[in-house]
């Protein structure tokens, strides 16, 4: 009773029907503000909406060193998952194409093409936003106080928006090396994983680029070792080039527009220079935390990372902020754990419900062409490792070299043998993993496996006849039915 | 009792060398049987010589071209033919089995023996995996029929047709025409009824014919193939279509200059001149083995699998039934025996077909309406984003009960012949919707829109 008198004097002209819902939140003017309008933040906020909250959505994209800015859907539909699996396909085609022995020289339509769909993709956001109901802005937003936000649009407008809730959803952006002299002049980003340097290789040797991966240390940090080297393997048999254990120390541009690259090998300590026409950085991501804020009002922030510290329930060291997505301490850098965190979180803030989004059993999916590598956890030793190397059939007709199709399956010694990891490299992985994924969320066995009929011929089917252990020594290269 | 001593004995004979009998071969001898496989033809059977080996490596041929469709080129070769090295592996295998080429036939003695080549032999347990051969149609049910080929023909095609009509609505002819019609052979295909694919679930039976259209094959439904004669342009198969709604309405046309006719129109067992009826071995009245859940015959001592016992005619089943078979009968594992629910299909059409378990109308009938709930999606891959050409994906899980227990699932699309694997273990083990949802999807592919389902 005392809340709806105190709110009443500042309701706005509304029916009925939304004054039920809004008593409690008359005070602020939305119910919850998210700051960043990508996966996470999207999904957030319609889900909010649609559950009956009043919601605003803040996107804005700083350009990046060379001028370059996006709409709205943040990394993975502008610079990332989207264009990244789109650039795969185009080098899919390429390579079959040459396994079709003719060759593919259309790279400026594809990038266009991409880029229309992109486009395509931020205009289908907003009118999703409209849609539900959430009031988009593109707006940079800046925390002035727990239930104020700052909004500054390019041409320097000033909006100021209170929020009863707010949730900060505003990702990353890759990182340039500091310390080498020419690098932010000269070199352009990527989404920059560790995985997606490999994923930009590989994509950019299969529509006939010659492309050179530079490795500070090892490949795919964070992935299983052997399947690690299994995909650089293959990288390399089909033209990439890789320096290993190599740090840049500066980029020159010569007087007739191509790069010099300097590196040192940081194992013979010898100095070496070549000539690019580009140079991509893929040396990690940054979180995009400073403009917000946030040490005015002490939310808490790792000092290692720059990363939000949260709570299992993705909450600040505030009570009414929220941080999830790539920008929280911890978490997978992935969209769909952002758009099932952001759904979860938006029905715990509309009282709905009190679930908690489940970290573990993330699966994690890097494309590299022509194959996908996928990891499902990692593998210790002493645990009965069965492998196989095969041979898809779509290989033997283009003769193609199959030594990296390679499937691991890591299981308990004891009882029924559950699965505890799963790794698979080779085509189309990307498709075969998701129904694995569900059957480890299951508890499946490796007996379970066994006893699934395979579907054949398929590359999928050698996961349910895996038969030979690492322990064994026996050769693992499967061979006809 | 004199015949008998002539005759070679082992621990089993295995008559029919092709995915069941190799299978079950294999593993009899790895648990130490002496073993023997007569094959009267090529070591691999259907699976590696007319069967789903070629089939695949055409179907990619035909992904290729129409990957190329797509990127407006023209001008590829296949590669080329890899029958011998699938020989070649085969027979590496069989080092510890006794291999023996020719017909084999039940003799008339008292204990089961089979003569090759005049040549007697025996073996306390016997299998029978003689697979199956296309179903043909004789010159006086359809004038000119045997103008036409069948699949182990399509086989043997040197050369692209450039006109083609295939007759069938099964899984079979639905990949050829895909497969002739892709590669550049302007097909027809002609079908009894209005739709392919009748068995699978209604939502594929629909989409299937629907893509087949997309793609540009002639399809012609109520229809039958009246006679086929032969002139100097090539065949001309006359037609007679039935109005469905009136009953004496029949329509008369021909298809002129057509370089290709291929029956589709279905597969029967190879049973014939086994003379198995004398050794007490039961068939269907199509000619089928009559088998029990462990493989048995009629006969003691008798034991089929795979086509020829025509359930589940598909290469994994045979394999999976040979080698539990081996390890009841020379392991001691009694009741080693394959489970036949829960298999997993795909059909190789453009694009694939991925299938497992009950259809919509399967537990409508079983469980009863109220206790089937439906989930579907339908969506344009990504790959189409930038292509002018365009595909649907189409995605179906058929759930039943309060828990929702995931009882059939059913999706057409680019990639499903190679989404369909992981999700056949988990629907075996049980999976439910909730078990869908709480899987966090994979991201970007087709496959993760199963697991955010609403």
């Amino acid at each position: 009773m005392a809340a709806l008198c105190r709110g009443s004097h500042r309701w706005k002209k509304i029916n009925s029907f939304h004054v039920l819902k809004r008593k409690l939140t008359g005070k602020h003017d939305y119910d919850l503000v998210v700051i960043g309008g990508g996966s996470g933040g999207l999904a957030c906020s319609k889900e909010a909406a649609q559950l009956g909250q009043k919601v605003a959505v803040l996107d804005y994209v700083d350009p990046s060193a060379k001028g370059t800015k996006w709409g709205l859907g943040g990394t993975c539909v502008n610079v990332g998952c989207i264009p990244k699996k789109l650039m795969h396909q185009a080098a899919l085609l390429g390579t079959a194409v040459k396994d079709a022995q003719r060759y593919v020289k259309a790279k400026a339509t594809m990038a266009e093409a991409v880029q229309n769909y992109v486009k395509s993709l931020n205009w289908g956001h907003r009118v999703q936003l409209q849609d539900k109901k959430v009031t988009y802005l593109n707006l940079k937003g800046t925390l002035v106080d727990k239930h104020t936000i700052r909004g500054l649009s390019k041409a320097g407008k000033e909006t100021i928006l209170t929020a009863k809730n707010i949730v900060l959803a505003t990702g990353g952006r890759p990182k340039y090396p500091s310390n080498v002299p020419g690098a932010l002049e000269h070199g352009i980003t990527t989404c920059s994983h560790s995985d997606v340097a490999l994923e930009c290789a590989g994509f950019l040797t299969g529509i006939g680029l010659d492309t050179t991966v530079m490795v500070r240390t090892i490949a795919l940090r964070g992935f299983d070792q052997q399947m690690a080297g299994l995909v650089t393997d293959h990288l390399e048999s089909y033209g990439t080039r890789f320096e290993w254990k190599s740090v840049p120390t500066r980029v020159e541009k010569l007087s007739s527009g191509a790069l010099k690259v300097t590196w040192t090998n940081t194992q013979t300590g010898c100095e070496h220079s070549d000539t690019f026409d580009s140079l991509l950085w893929a040396v990690g991501r940054a979180p995009e935390t400073k403009a917000l804020g946030l040490d005015k009002l002490g939310v808490q922030i790792s000092k290692e990372t720059g990363k939000i510290i949260v709570g299992p329930d993705e909450s600040s060291s505030l009570p009414n902020i929220y941080a999830f997505g790539d920008i929280g301490e911890g978490r997978p850098e992935l969209t769909p754990t952002a758009i099932k965190a952001g759904r979860l979180l938006a029905h715990r803030l509309a009282g709905r419900s009190s679930e908690l989004m489940n970290y573990d059993n993330v699966r994690h999916s890097g494309s590299r062409p022509p194959r996908v590598i996928h990891s499902l956890h990692l593998s210790t030793a002493y645990i009965p490792v069965y492998h196989a190397f095969y041979k898809p059939l779509e290989f033997t007709v283009a003769q193609r070299d199959s030594s990296q199709c390679y499937i691991k399956v890591i299981c308990e010694r004891a009882g029924h043998q559950k699965i505890l990891g799963l790794h698979f490299l080779g085509p189309n992985a990307g498709e075969v993993l998701q129904g694995f994924s569900l059957a480890l969320q299951c508890g499946a066995t490796y007996r379970q496996l066994m006893q699934t009929v395979g579907i054949h011929p398929t590359s999928a089917e050698e996961l349910v006849k895996i038969n030979i252990t690492k322990r064994s020594g026996l050769d693992p290269t499967v061979t006809g039915c | 009792m004199a015949s008998e001593s002539d005759a070679t004995r082992f621990d089993f004979l295995v008559i029919g060398g092709g995915s069941g009998g190799l299978a079950g071969a294999r593993r009899a001898a790895e648990l130490g049987a002496n073993a023997a496989v007569i094959e009267s033809h090529k070591l691999g059977g259907t699976c590696v010589n007319v069967g789903c080996v070629p089939k695949k490596v055409m179907w990619n041929a035909a992904v290729h071209a129409e990957y190329l469709h797509d990127h407006c080129d023209y001008g590829f070769e296949t590669g080329s033919d890899d029958h011998e090295l699938f020989q070649k592996l085969l027979r590496h295998f069989l080092e510890r089995i006794t291999f023996i080429q020719g017909y084999a036939r039940f003799t008339d003695d008292a204990e089961p023996t089979v003569e090759v080549n005049g040549k007697k032999y025996t073996a306390p347990h016997i299998l029978i995996s003689t697979g199956g051969q296309p179903s043909v149609l004789s010159d006086e049910e359809v004038p000119g029929a045997s103008l036409g080929i069948n699949s182990d023909g399509f086989f043997e095609l040197e050369t692209l047709p450039k006109r083609s009509v295939i007759v069938g609505a099964g899984y079979i002819a639905v990949e050829m025409a895909g497969i002739l019609s892709t590669l550049g052979s302007k097909t027809s295909l002609i079908i009894r009824q209005t739709g392919v694919l009748r068995n699978f679930d209604a939502l594929i039976s629909t989409n299937c014919t629907k893509e087949i259209q997309n793609n540009g094959i002639d399809l012609w439904k109520n229809s039958q193939v009246k006679s086929v004669c032969k002139t100097e342009k090539g065949l001309e198969v006359t037609i007679v279509t039935k109005d469905p709604d009136k009953t004496n309405d029949e329509k008369i046309s021909v298809i002129e200059e057509v370089d290709c006719l291929l029956w589709a129109i279905g597969r029967q067992p190879n049973t014939a001149g086994l003379n198995i009826g004398a050794m007490g071995v039961d068939t269907d009245d199509r000619g089928h083995i009559i088998v029990d859940d462990f493989q048995n015959t009629t006969r003691s001592g008798i034991y089929a699998v795979g086509d020829v016992c025509g359930k589940a005619l598909l290469t994994p089943v045979a394999i999976a039934a040979g080698r539990k078979l081996a390890h009841r009968l020379f392991e001691g594992k009694k009741d080693s025996k394959l489970d036949y629910s829960c298999i997993p299909t795909v059909v190789f059409s453009h694009p694939p077909i991925g299938t497992v378990g009950l259809t919509e109308e399967e537990a409508v009938q079983t469980k009863g309406k109220e206790n089937v709930k439906i989930y579907k999606t339908s969506f344009t891959p990504m790959y189409h984003a930038i292509t002018r050409r365009k595909s649907q994906c189409i995605m179906k899980l058929v759930c039943v009960g309060k828990e929702e227990k995931v009882v059939g699932l059913h999706m057409q699309g680019l990639g499903c012949d190679e989404m369909l694997q992981g999700f056949a273990v988990a629907i075996k083990m049980g999976a439910t919707k909730e078990d869908f949802d709480k899987t966090v999807a994979i991201h970007p592919t087709s496959s993760e829109e199963f697991v955010t389902m609403r």
